[in-house]
């Protein structure tokens, strides 16, 4: 008899053990840990993916509101570019993303600032653009990207040469 | 700002709206001019009208286009729209519609007293609104109103661990510095510009500026503004480039941190750090906003104003001669026109940046000479261009003659005999400017070819399109101008062209937007894929300069967008390498002017303005004039390559 309780208050305790493990002492299972952010290295074409953390989602946050808070936060990393040290072709300096709305697979990505009137060369239009579609088409069911600027769809940049007026995706570079 | 301050400011406000609402009430109820102080002269108006207590004055006033020019504002009337555009000196877009009292500043709304309206032909705008949104207050000194310029604009954002300043005037600013180099503390004095801008701005979340204090001072005719900077200990600043004489931005990081810009002098302008303003806004007297007693230049010194309007149709009159037909037009000033004799007994002129005053006309003149008549504005050309076509009763010979009021057609009885062709004139104050024939003689429009859409392909026809110009200056970098580049290649490319046989259309010849000034990208684009689209044009070139943010980069690139137009880049190219430059390849890019154009279409950047070694070689004429024979082999190579698919077409010239 005396054996048997042994073996129920040994059980118990490790059942008790492995609880307190599973619930107590193990860190919470993320969701997602990180997404891709690309930029295009300075000869044009190269992509260079860059893993970035994303926070968890908040409390009461729809899945809707955190995928959308997820491109902005993409679109935004895009335009900060990667360290100084690294070469990259990067957005001007002072070009804000105002915001991005996810419609079905295209997301709408409002643009202003300095690139509302910058007046820069194709070759770095064709860079920063590439790695914006990119970094929003590695957002699940994100297949294309459709830039505004200032709240408006344009044709392209004030002098600028790339077409914009249409969503872009990965096979427009 | 406190409480105390407000109060003053609201008083003050007050004050001066009654005031000024007292001395227009003044004023007759149709004044017909109006004068004011600015800028170191007295501005005389004399298209003025009295419309709700404001003045209204017509867009094409002298004074007020001098008014416009020492702002380094524009003004464009787009009568399609109804449209009264004026671009500010730092790049703000205000429109006023005909009609409307809203109107909108940038990204901003207002509304005006009274909405802009026509009349006799000419749009008047709400004179003191416009001044207000461009940065211009009115101030009353001595029984005289004086128009006096504003920094109006402050921005200041941190990134990167950099702080940058911006300010933003009606006028281009000139600026003397009176701080040490070596001050932590950064003083600036703008001469000939107030202020209303909060005296005291505390800058947050930046640890390389504290604070930025604002202070005018001096005499309503004469202000100055002197602008404060606190910066932090072991703070460096420099000046920022900024895309407008009327701006200034400075930037501020700690030591250690890389600073892009330059040392700032103990005085200077915008103008001179400017890296994207157009060589007109540049070319603007800032002598204007000199001190008092400085020398006020001349009125005869002020440029003439571009022309706001097209020319007006005003009448055509009718008149059959013994075996022929007289056709009298009438034109407000002086014309372009451009004349085409087709194949079929068809002639027709077209009257370029012209508008049809008169009601557009399809009918049979009176004799014999010709069978039909048609008048018409034509729609979707890029520019207003007022068609007067005729069915000819036979090969009869038309001539265009200069007089008093415009120019006469007239159709001969005799027959023409050297068969379809083109040639072009201008008109101005009864003379014939110019009258010459356009490329070889041959037809434009009935040689049989491979259609684009509707329009068949004239094989002997490239369309150059010189990258930019007018109100989009494109890169600049190195002293030099994207826009007058891309157009100094082009000329010379059109010139081997044609000496090679080719016919060749420009969308520009001059500095000059190809839609309108300011035009939306769309339209600008659009416009230059629609002369070469309506043209039936062969092949289509897009001239253009390169410029990135960093000087490293350098090299030729060529694009194409359409996979069938791979074979015409590369060409192209393969003729481009080797003139000096880096090979940077052929691409694909949904670039908007070779996606829209119907034919074979490539867009050249030919090097890197913003890197020394290209910008040297582009500061060479030879090496401009080798880009352009080296395009011109490549379109004549792709052109021998890929002849078009018809036993019937002459061989492409230069084959």
């Amino acid at each position: 008899m005396k054996g048997l309780r042994a073996v129920v208050v040994a059980a118990v305790l490790v059942v008790a053990a492995y609880l307190a493990y599973r619930y107590l002492l193990q860190p919470p299972r993320h969701t997602a840990d990180t997404i891709t952010v690309y930029y295009c290295k300075t000869d044009g074409e190269t992509l260079l993916p860059w893993k970035v953390s994303l926070r968890q989602p908040l409390a009461h946050e729809s899945g809707a509101e955190y995928r959308k808070s997820v491109a902005f936060y993409a679109a935004a990393q895009t335009l900060a570019g990667p360290p100084a040290s690294v070469e990259a072709i990067r957005f001007p300096i002072g070009t804000v993303v105002h915001s991005v709305t996810l419609a079905g697979s295209t997301a709408i990505v409002d643009l202003g600032g300095t690139i509302a009137h910058s007046t820069g060369g194709s070759f770095a239009e064709g860079g920063e653009f590439k790695a914006l579609v990119w970094t929003l088409t590695a957002l699940p069911s994100v297949t294309a990207v459709q830039v505004e600027i200032d709240g408006s769809k344009v044709a392209s940049l004030p002098g600028g040469h790339l077409e914009l007026e249409q969503p872009l995706a990965r096979s427009n570079f | 700002m406190s409480s105390n301050n407000r109060w003053r400011v609201r008083t003050f406000s007050t004050a001066l709206a009654a005031a000024f609402s007292f001395a227009l009430a003044q004023q007759p109820a149709s004044a017909a001019t109006a004068s004011y102080w600015f800028a170191g002269t007295n501005l005389v108006f004399s298209k003025t009208q009295s419309r709700a207590g404001e003045v209204a004055v017509a867009i094409d006033d002298p004074g007020f286009t001098r008014f416009l020019i020492k702002l380094n504002a524009t003004v464009a009337y787009d009568p399609a729209q109804r449209l009264i555009i004026v671009t500010s000196g730092d790049r703000r877009v205000i429109t006023f519609t005909l009609g409307d009292k809203g109107f909108t500043n940038g990204s901003a709304r207002g509304r005006a007293p009274f909405a802009p309206y026509l009349a006799g032909g000419t749009a008047y705008v709400p004179f003191l609104t416009l001044a207000k949104a461009l940065y211009v207050v009115p101030v009353f000194d001595a029984q005289t109103i004086v128009l006096q310029p504003q920094i109006g604009g402050l921005d200041v954002r941190t990134r990167d661990r950099v702080t940058t300043v911006t300010f933003s005037s009606a006028a281009p600013l000139r600026f003397k510095r009176l701080s040490s180099a070596a001050s932590e503390r950064l003083t600036l004095a703008f001469s000939g510009v107030s202020s209303t801008l909060e005296a005291k701005r505390r800058v947050a979340g930046s640890a390389e500026l504290h604070g930025v204090s604002i202070k005018t001072s001096g005499s309503a005719r004469n202000p100055t503004t002197t602008i404060v900077f606190d910066a932090s200990p072991l703070t460096v600043y420099a000046l920022a480039n900024a895309d407008s004489p009327n701006v200034v931005a400075i930037a501020f990081a700690r030591n250690g941190v890389a600073l892009n810009g330059t040392p700032i002098p103990d005085s200077g302008d915008a103008a001179s750090i400017v890296a994207t303003a157009p060589p007109q806004t540049i070319a603007t007297p800032t002598a204007e906003y000199a001190p008092a007693g400085a020398e006020v230049p001349a009125e005869a010194a002020i440029p003439p104003p571009a022309l706001v309007a097209p020319v007006v149709v005003t009448s055509l009159d009718l008149a059959a001669t013994d075996s022929g037909l007289n056709v009298r037009v009438g034109v407000s000033g002086p014309v372009r026109y451009e004349w085409h004799r087709l194949g079929d007994n068809r002639w027709y002129v077209d009257l370029k940046d012209a508008t049809l005053g008169i009601p557009g006309r399809d009918e049979q003149p009176p004799g014999t000479a010709a069978t039909g008549l048609r008048v018409k504005q034509l729609a979707g050309d890029p520019d207003p261009t007022v068609r007067i076509a005729f069915t000819l009763a036979s090969s009869r010979q038309v001539d265009v003659v200069a007089n008093d009021s415009g120019f006469t057609i007239a159709i001969a009885g005799g027959d023409d005999l050297d068969g379809p062709r083109v040639g072009a004139g201008r008109v101005a104050g009864g003379t014939l400017i110019s009258s010459a024939p356009l490329a070889s003689p041959g037809d434009l429009w009935s040689t049989p070819g491979l259609s684009h859409g509707t329009v068949p392909t004239n094989p002997k026809l490239i369309v150059i399109d010189p990258g930019h110009g007018g109100s989009d200056t494109g890169a600049a970098h190195n002293g030099l101008t994207e826009k007058v580049l891309n157009l100094d290649i082009s000329m010379r490319l059109r010139s081997i062209l044609v000496a090679r046989g080719w016919q060749v259309k420009m969308t520009r010849e001059t500095d000059a937007d190809v839609s309108a000034p300011n035009a939306s990208a769309h339209d600008e684009l659009q416009a230059r894929c629609d002369v070469a689209n309506n043209a039936g044009a062969r092949m289509f070139v897009s001239v253009h300069i390169n410029s990135y943010t960093s000087s490293s980069l350098n090299g030729t690139t060529t694009y194409f967008y359409k996979d069938s137009d791979r074979a015409l880049a590369d060409a192209v190219h393969r003729r481009l390498t080797g003139l000096g430059t880096a090979d940077k390849g052929v691409r694909k890019e949904s670039f908007y002017v070779i996606h829209h154009t119907t034919m074979p279409a490539t867009l050249v950047e030919t090097a890197f303005l913003s890197n020394a070694g290209d910008a040297a070689l582009l500061k060479s004429p030879e090496f401009l004039q080798k880009v352009a024979a080296a395009i011109a082999d490549g379109l004549g190579e792709y052109a021998a390559n890929n002849p078009l698919n018809t036993t019937s077409l002459p061989s492409p010239p230069g084959s």
